[in-house]
């Protein structure tokens, strides 16, 4: 009798199994073991570039297998948890690196990388091709820009509209009493989005950011631990929260069209506030100490190039950093291309992101 | 006592998980972090203070979770009556779900009334650690004698005084146990944190993961990483001397009974109640997955079974099928590698000197922040010369890290209460020293393992701190799958992982169930 | 004081259904009734239903002359000797036999010393230090019965006590019991499915008798 509940829980073991070998899987996950099966016409022999990653990382998979097909390189994917982690990481092993690529780094964490000499210098064949605001964000060519996506204020106009008021247009309206108790933000400690946001008030309003957010207290702004948290929980649009004013992305909007039930609707039911958006600019770089210097060029090369670029706003929602990519009809309509967003220099914020955070945590009574 | 041949080299074991999957990612970590620098960090004050947060809190939990789960524990596991086994295993569930998945689902349920903070977080703290309770301190309960609450009773004690008097103390030890533990995981608790929690609930994980995530702040995360570790091990050290400070005595497992009488009515209510308290955000969480902005819909499931994508072509989430093949293969791995590991720690115990201190020692993970653990693996086995990323092997590691601990704390007080005579008797017949050792011990351990082992499948399956850093990209578990899912807008993202997290809690069910079954017919 | 008592009137035993037609009896102080029978008859049942552990489906229980019917266990003070000696685990032998004593209000040190008088009763005067694993069977059961009496009841009910206990000890531990009822004065009751035991229970003493299931 006792063999039965064993036998159950094999036979469930079993189904799953063959459940997930035929179902679809990454075409990534090549790497075990069937390198032999794309045609080489480059390399010698079969080539492994890993590339590390974060939690959002995503392609298309035909990019990627055309990519190894007419490279001959076989990619494989490795990940680091989320962006900060994930740079962490790379830091702790610098000079003996656990992957040949690193993706992801941004602008909030790329100064530690650098001086903890995780990368190793390579300039980009489409370098030259990048956005103009962009092509000096190279750090002596030590990291490629590969996209960039701004943090910016997200409005409920459904919830604004059925109320009959018209919604915030500046960060100043934010902390109008007009508004009180209508934003939620997330935790600059916890949360990369809150991070970006603070940073954004830092550049706005210079020293006098402390009464800024002392204003945004008063006028009742909730603190959510994660961006999930606030835009699942406490977002009016996204999970039935009471705050119809969240922190987001400037490709949210888009996103809701992407990912509705069923028929899509025509114009999304959240907006974009532009102003006082943050820019937040990913850069990839190779791994100092990594074996495949080769293989790992030509991966930064492939991240850069006119296909990647292209695929990159529908499958990570931010936008190319090659200039002259054509943009998906969505993104063009309903994603703001943000021309003033905020922006400090990453030094800066590498020398003085604790204090900022212990700052914030003092006003915030946190 | 000691064991004989084999046995008692059986405190190996756990001695070479320690050093091979805890001690070499902490050194391989610790020697690129700590500088002679790294002392001063001390004597900031913030680490300190988060630390007397996180006790305050803790401390509020762990008893929240033993007014919960001990009368949960007196009916579960003593009494029988149809739907027991699936009560039960009910009640492990929100143990082993993902604390995401449990934070949305109290907030969906409890919304801005309670808010954020104090109150909202101990609720979820007792919801999710229920379990521990519920199963270390049944598993100990269903070796006493429920005639000496009557004995006492015909000696002019009180229902109440009996159990106060008779009962409790008997449990002492497990209590503590139990209390240990859900301090541990209350004290080191993250997602919560993260997602309900404010000003007043700060834990040190959370601290290390903002020192190391966001700041890149090494040095402190190690003092924080430190002084969680030594809070943690006091505590648990502390459990180890009331375990062992009772003499036990010999016991066995008593049949479960029927409720008679007023019983019947209290049997009743605990178990409606134990299913009000499962359920009540388990069903916010069905809800969700089959809802949407055009009403009732069926899609966001149709996209689990492959049906349909959201995802066209992307690699983005992969195959939610595949996820659950890849974490239900973990799980197994993990719950054999932690029910061998687990269990030899549980016989060392009882079979050597040094035995109780491995058995202790296996339980230094749960102190060791996931961030931690993972940089560390990740250090040490992540890359040459020793790279085990593409056996698929780290992630069970990392599990079983955290489930062994489990396993000891559910095996060795019933191991202990089992009657050493047996053995005797069985060396009387004939057999040879280990084999009389075999058959005094071999059933209890047998069910124990197999219990505990299910136990730690069920915590491999809801996972998520360890795998986000040591699962592969393109091979994500259900947890990571449902995380990554929580990270973009749109309502098909939250409907799928709902409906992700629904089948986590019927997979994680059924398994419970199956495994308690099969522990109890041994 | 008064002599103590114990009458059953038309008391019906049982769960859902009755086990057996209503019993009518009286058993003075000092006496044994010795109920026999076999397995599964009820035996049990009627001791749990006069201590009150199990609620009655009719009929009334009364001790002294009191009615009890309605009365929960721990007011009834009858004291049960169990099959096993079901000794409270973390406790000595001496705090064991005091367990009662404590109950009814006395001080720690009082309760002790009643206890080491009630172990002298049984001949285990040395023992009470000891922790219970490390008692035999028969000195299990002896702390039992002095636990039971050290809860100065008014009745005792005694279920099976010495049927996992070999001869020799049998008869010396009916000689201890008989003793012990009679120095104490209460009436008893006395489960067994051994005819020949009944017989000793009921005769042995005076004014007992026999009552068969």
């Amino acid at each position: 009798m006792k063999l039965i509940p064993v036998a159950a829980i094999a036979a469930l073991s079993a189904s799953m199994l063959v459940l997930s070998a035929c179902s679809s899987d990454s075409s990534t996950s090549s790497s075990e073991g069937s390198g032999e099966s794309s045609a080489t016409s480059n390399a010698s022999e079969p080539v492994t570039v890993q590339l590390l990653t974060h939690d959002s990382f995503a392609l298309s998979e035909d990019v990627i297998s055309d990519f190894e097909e007419s490279s001959g390189i076989t990619l494989e994917l490795v990940s680091g948890g989320d962006a900060g982690s994930m740079v962490a990481g790379a830091i702790l092993a610098a000079g003996a690196p656990t992957a040949d690529v690193i993706f992801g780094v941004d602008n909030t964490l790329v100064t530690r990388a650098l001086e903890a000499e995780v990368f190793e210098p390579y300039t980009a064949s489409g370098a030259d091709a990048l956005r103009a605001e962009l092509a000096d964000q190279t750090f002596d060519g030590r990291v490629t820009p590969i996209d960039f996506g701004d943090v910016c204020i997200n409005i409920d106009d459904t919830w604004f509209e059925a109320e009959g008021i018209a919604p915030p247009t500046t960060l100043d309206d934010l902390a109008d009493p007009q508004y009180a108790d209508l934003l939620v933000v997330e935790d600059p400690g916890t949360s990369s989005p809150g991070l970006a946001f603070l940073l954004s008030t830092v550049s706005r309003y210079d020293e006098g950011w402390t009464d800024y957010w002392q204003r945004l207290l008063d006028n009742g702004v909730k603190v959510a631990g994660s961006w999930s948290d606030a835009y699942y929980g406490d977002f009016t649009f996204g999970g039935g929260g009471d705050r119809p004013i969240v922190v987001s992305y400037a490709t949210s909007p888009p996103a809701e069209i992407v990912y509705a039930e069923g028929e899509p609707p025509k114009t999304p039911s959240t907006s974009v506030m532009t102003d006082g958006c943050y820019r937040q600019v990913e850069y990839a770089g190779i791994l100092s100490g990594s074996d495949e210097i080769e293989g790992a060029q030509q991966v930064i090369d492939w991240l850069l190039s006119p296909e990647v670029q292209a695929d990159i706003p529908m499958n990570m929602f931010v936008f190319p950093a090659r200039d002259g990519i054509s943009l998906p009809d969505v993104f063009e309509e309903f994603a703001p291309q943000i021309d003033d967003a905020e922006q400090l220099p990453s030094d800066f914020i590498a020398q003085n992101v604790n204090d900022l955070l212990g700052e914030w945590g003092s006003v915030m009574g946190r | 006592m000691t064991a004989p041949g084999w046995l008692r080299w059986a405190w190996l074991a756990p001695a070479a998980f320690i050093v091979a999957f805890l001690l070499v990612p902490l050194i391989s970590l610790l020697a690129r972090v700590v500088t002679p620098g790294t002392l001063n960090y001390l004597v900031d004050p913030l680490p300190w203070r988060v630390a007397g947060l996180a006790t305050a809190q803790a401390l509020t939990s762990t008893a929240l979770a033993l007014i919960i789960g001990l009368p949960m524990a007196n009916v579960l596991t003593r009494y029988r009556f149809p739907g027991r086994r699936w009560a039960l295993a009910l009640a492990t569930v929100p143990f082993v779900l993902p604390t995401v998945v449990v934070a949305l689902a109290f907030r969906a349920l409890l919304g801005s009334s309670l808010g954020s903070g104090f109150v909202i977080v101990i609720l979820a703290h007792a919801y999710l650690n229920m379990a521990v309770v519920v199963r270390v301190i049944g598993a100990r309960w269903s070796t006493i004698d429920a005639r000496l609450e009557v004995a006492a009773r015909t000696l002019g004690a009180t229902r109440w005084t009996a159990f106060r008097t008779v009962t409790l103390p008997a449990l002492g030890p497990s209590i503590a146990s139990a209390a240990a533990i859900v301090f541990v995981f209350s004290f080191t608790s993250l997602g919560i944190i993260l997602l309900l929690g404010d000003s007043s609930t700060r834990t040190l994980e959370a601290l290390v993961l903002r020192q190391t995530s966001i700041l890149l702040d090494f040095n402190g995360a190690a003092v924080s990483a430190a002084i969680q570790a030594v809070v943690v091990g006091a505590v648990l050290l502390w459990a180890a001397r009331q375990r062992n400070a009772v003499a036990g005595g010999a016991l066995r497992t008593f049949r479960l009974r029927r409720p008679t009488g007023s019983a019947r009515w209290a049997v009743a209510f605990i178990v409606a109640a134990t299913l009000v308290i499962v359920l009540a955000p388990v069903t916010s969480l069905v809800w969700a997955s089959i809802n949407s902005s055009t009403g009732l819909t069926s899609t966001w499931w149709a996209v689990l079974f492959g049906a349909e994508t959201i995802d066209a072509g992307s690699t983005r989430i992969g195959s939610p099928l595949a996820a659950m093949g890849r974490s239900l293969t973990y799980a197994v791995v993990t719950g054999l590698l932690a029910a061998v590991v687990g269990g030899l720690a549980a016989i060392s115990v009882l079979a050597h000197r040094l035995g109780r201190a491995f058995a202790l020692a296996t339980a230094l993970p749960l102190g060791i922040s996931a961030a931690t653990l993972g940089l560390g693996t990740l250090l040490a086995y992540g890359r040459p010369p020793v790279d085990l990323r593409a056996t698929g092997l780290l992630v069970p590691m990392a599990h079983a890290l955290i489930a062994v601990p489990l396993v000891v704390a559910v095996a060795t007080p019933t191991l202990r209460s089992t009657d050493p005579r047996l053995v005797t008797v069985a060396a009387t017949l004939g057999a040879r020293p280990s084999r009389a050792w075999w058959t005094g011990y071999g059933p209890t351990l047998r069910a124990v393992m197999i219990a505990a082992g299910g136990l730690a499948c069920a915590v491999s399956l809801g996972e998520f701190g360890a795998a986000s850093f040591l699962a592969r990209a393109d091979g994500p578990t259900v947890p990571l799958v449902i995380a990554r899912l929580l990270g973009r807008p749109g309502e098909a993202s939250f409907g799928v992982a709902a409906a992700m997290a629904v089948v986590l809690v019927i997979m994680t069910t059924t398994l419970v169930a199956a495994v308690d079954r099969g522990g109890r017919r041994a | 004081m008064n002599a103590r008592t114990l009458e059953c009137r038309d008391l019906v035993i049982g769960y859902q259904s009755r086990l057996h037609a209503p019993f009518t009896f009286t058993v003075a102080a000092g006496s044994v009734l010795a109920v026999v029978g076999p397995s599964g008859c009820g035996k049990s049942t009627l001791l749990s239903t006069i201590a009150g552990i199990t609620p009655t489906l009719g009929g009334h229980v009364l001790i002294d002359g009191i009615d009890v019917t309605r009365r929960p266990t721990h007011e009834r003070k009858v004291a049960m000797v169990f099959q096993e000696p079901l000794l409270f685990p973390t406790m000595t032998v001496r705090d064991n036999v005091a367990y009662g004593p404590r109950r009814s209000g006395m001080s720690k040190a009082d309760a002790r010393a009643k206890a080491d008088e009630l172990l002298d009763w049984v001949d285990l005067a040395d023992l009470g230090h000891r922790s219970i694993d490390q008692l035999s069977g028969g000195q299990a059961q002896r702390v039992s019965l002095a636990r039971a009496l050290a809860s100065d009841p008014a009745v005792l009910c005694l279920d099976e006590p010495f049927s996992a206990l070999d001869a020799p000890l049998r008869a010396r531990l009916t000689d201890d019991v008989l003793g012990v009822v009679q120095r104490a004065d209460i009436p008893a009751v006395h489960v067994t499915h051994d005819p020949q035991e009944a017989e000793t229970m009921a005769h042995g003493g005076t004014g007992g008798s026999i009552l068969s299931m």
